[in-house]
């Protein structure tokens, strides 16, 4: 085939390709630019038939009135260091639990990652209550005897946010798959050298997993931020709430402050914004090399 | 059949509070008597309050002056949401740990009286205030009164005059022959033949409230007197049903027209000239569009065919069983059923409030959709009024769906969701 064919096919296959990127991109992005001009519209402008995109009077005053309508410091405080809590937990004994698995020989590792795929397909919803269970139910704990009873055990307590969900499964599954695919030449190297078991899966087979780390950091970060639920059930002080518990306060059975809670949402969604801005590249990496196992 | 994160953890919670209300060393006397001084810290949990507003009303006015009727009363307050209430009530019961007060919704209380984790209320608490025996009555099982009642939401018909005298109608319709007759008329279709406006937005409200609105007002029933037996699988029932899928056929109604919860209604928009709505739209219009209302273009009545029908929701305060603090924990519940706790907490929801005491108040008569709730309040019915409501309630919407989008009859759905209610009741 001539060259310049090829050449002009080539184009082509490039114009249509950001076309359809550019398409894409527009259509991700419009519940993001629609929640931060609903964010600065008034009531009125919000019910206007037809709607209008851009507001006829800007309200930024929006954010400091829904600012003032909880205790949101205290919310993003709480969300900071329970997201913050299961990252480091998560990355640090799933990727020891994965590292485990991939590259140890011990009786019953198979059994084990079975069970950790089998976790994997429980329900999320399933296990609420029995976590729930255990949380309450928590021996010398809050008021508890050696038995569990007589007290409220880890509910209302920073051990019930951040303990039942610092590990999970997928993480684990993911490390492992990493961690497999590195060449053994380097580990019997370290291991000749005279390295321990932990300087190895420290010093030389982590830093060749970076991508892995990076994206179940990110992953970990924004399910523990966005989560409701949990946090909603095992705690009942305000001082211990989360955002998205706190956002709640403007979405009520017979109304819904739309302004207030699109300027909520927005604050709320800048650290992941943030977040996947400085890690997208690892982030992207992570999953295309998971994804190819 | 699907499953929810709500029918999943209902199944699961319901099997485990009778573990945790029968072994659970914590759950005290489950009849405890509240007899006693009136003393000690309690736990409050509310899906009432839970909005900006709602929290400084009930910490910055309710419970002040309920600490000082009570002053050796400290009241723990746990704020939920109504979607995640079941799930609330559920783990604390299954914790042992049920909140002192808790407030439910209408149909809530036979099941959690059935499973005795709510105590009986002295009966003279029915006579303290004007209360309409059809609020009173999701409040009593098994003869026996479990709840006040605070605030009601009811399910009534919206209209816009402008378009019904755009199109030469003159009264709202009297039964659904009128109904579907002027939701033909009222429809406007563009030039290409796509609906810009249905008659009729009956989807608007949840679809599980409209369904038993219909067949309230056929005359119809959800279950017997005592609970045991499935009664809206008659052709009442079915008619319901039909009346939706007809509306459609008709093209004077849409599945796609209809708005959620606080986004501005198909009524406003002008998308609609009739509208399934909950009274507290009169509070929403006038906040998105007032001129609707100063220019007097929107109108209510109740819905009629056989009987005139409302259905009644709502949110009503009950006592634990298994309270440490009995005596205390139904003085926060006398208080908060009395017109007094009522009135503002109405207000700040838009809500029809409990007691008919407060008719001649200035909320009540500025309020238009609540003054005609509240005049009509002997046409109000209650969804539930079985011990295995919190399981099949999850299951109606899905159900009727089946049918709205075309996949089934109305018969086929509501045998099936009959099907589902019996093997529910079964199960008691």
């Amino acid at each position: 085939m001539p060259p310049v064919e090829t050449s002009a096919r080539f184009r082509t296959g490039r114009i249509v390709l950001y076309l359809t990127l550019t398409a894409i991109s527009l259509v991700m992005i419009v519940p993001f630019v629609w929640m931060l001009l609903t964010s600065v519209k008034t009531p009125g402008d919000i019910a206007a038939v037809p709607p209008r995109l851009f507001p006829t009077e800007w309200a930024f005053g929006n954010y400091a009135d829904a600012l003032r309508a909880a205790p949101f410091a205290t919310y993003a405080r709480n969300s900071f260091v329970i997201a913050a809590s299961h990252t480091v937990l998560n990355v640090l004994i799933a990727s020891m639990a994965g590292y485990a698995l991939a590259r140890l020989r011990f009786r019953g590792s198979s059994l084990i990652f079975l069970a950790f795929v089998g976790a994997l397909m429980i329900p999320t919803y399933t296990k609420i209550l029995p976590e729930f269970l255990i949380v309450r139910f928590m021996p010398l704990f809050g008021g508890n005897d050696i038995t569990g009873q007589g007290g409220t055990g880890w509910l209302d307590t920073w051990w019930a946010l951040i303990i039942p969900g610092a590990v999970s499964p997928f993480s684990v599954f993911l490390f492992r798959q990493f961690y497999l695919d590195l060449p053994v030449e380097l580990e019997e190297a370290a291991r000749l050298d005279g390295l321990s078991e932990l300087g190895i899966y420290a010093r030389i087979m982590t830093p060749l997993v970076k991508p892995a780390f990076i994206t179940v950091a990110l992953l970990t970060f924004e399910g523990s931020w966005n989560n409701f639920l949990w946090p909603l059930l095992v705690t009942k002080s305000d001082s211990l709430r989360v955002i998205q518990v706190g956002l709640s306060v403007f979405r009520t059975e017979n109304d819904t402050q739309w302004a207030f809670l699109m300027a909520g949402t927005t604050l709320a969604t800048v650290p992941m914004v943030v977040l996947f801005l400085i890690g997208q590249r690892y982030f992207v990496q992570g999953f295309a090399t998971a994804g190819i196992k | 059949m699907e499953y929810t994160r709500r029918s999943v953890l209902t199944a699961l919670g319901l099997g485990a509070v009778a573990a945790a209300t029968g072994c659970s060393a914590s759950s005290g006397n489950s009849q405890a008597t509240a007899d006693g001084p009136v003393e000690g810290e309690i736990s409050l949990l509310t899906p009432l309050f839970e909005g900006s507003t709602g929290k400084d009303l009930l910490e910055g006015k309710l419970l002040p002056a309920f600490k000082q009727k009570n002053p050796n009363v400290t009241v723990k307050v746990d704020y939920t949401t109504y979607a995640a209430l079941n799930e609330k009530i559920t783990t604390s019961l299954a914790g042992g740990l049920m909140p002192d007060v808790v407030m439910l919704g209408v149909g809530w209380i036979p099941p959690f009286a059935h499973k005795k984790v709510l105590a009986p209320l002295p009966d003279d608490l029915a006579k303290r205030y004007e209360y309409e025996d059809r609020v009173l009555e999701p409040s009593r099982y098994d003869g026996k009164l479990y709840a006040l009642p605070m605030v009601l939401d009811t399910r009534i018909v919206t209209y816009r005059k402008d378009l019904f005298a755009e199109a030469g109608i003159k009264a709202p319709p009297k039964d659904w022959a009128e109904l579907r007759e002027m939701s033909k008329e009222l429809a406007r279709s563009d030039s290409s033949g796509k609906l810009s406006r249905v008659g009729f937005d009956p989807f608007s409200i949840d679809l599980r409230q409209c369904w038993e609105t219909f067949l309230f007002a056929n005359d119809g029933n959800l279950f017997d007197d005592s609970g045991q037996q499935v009664k809206f699988n008659d052709d009442r029932g079915v008619e319901a049903l039909q009346l939706f899928l007809d509306v459609i056929k008709d093209k004077s109604a849409d599945y796609s027209f209809k708005s959620s919860a606080g986004q501005p209604t198909t009524l406003q928009q002008g998308r609609s000239a009739m509208m399934m709505s909950n009274n507290s739209l009169w509070v929403q219009l006038k906040k998105q569009s007032p001129e609707l209302l100063k220019e007097d273009k929107v109108g209510a009545f109740i819905l009629a065919n056989k009987v005139p029908a409302m259905l009644q929701g709502g949110t009503m305060v009950a006592r634990s069983a298994s309270s440490k603090h009995a005596a205390a924990a139904q003085a926060l519940v006398e208080f908060m059923g009395t017109p007094e706790s009522i009135l503002p907490t109405a207000e700040q929801r838009g809500s029809v409030p409990g007691v008919q005491d407060l008719r001649t108040s200035d909320y009540v008569k500025n309020n238009g959709f609540v003054k005609l709730a509240l005049d009509n309040m002997s046409k109000a019915r209650s969804e539930g009024g079985t011990a295995a409501w919190m399981e099949i309630r999850e299951k109606i919407k899905t159900t009727l769906e089946t049918a709205v989008v075309g996949k089934r009859t109305a018969k086929e759905a509501i045998d099936e969701l009959a099907n589902l209610s019996k093997e529910a009741i079964s199960r008691l």
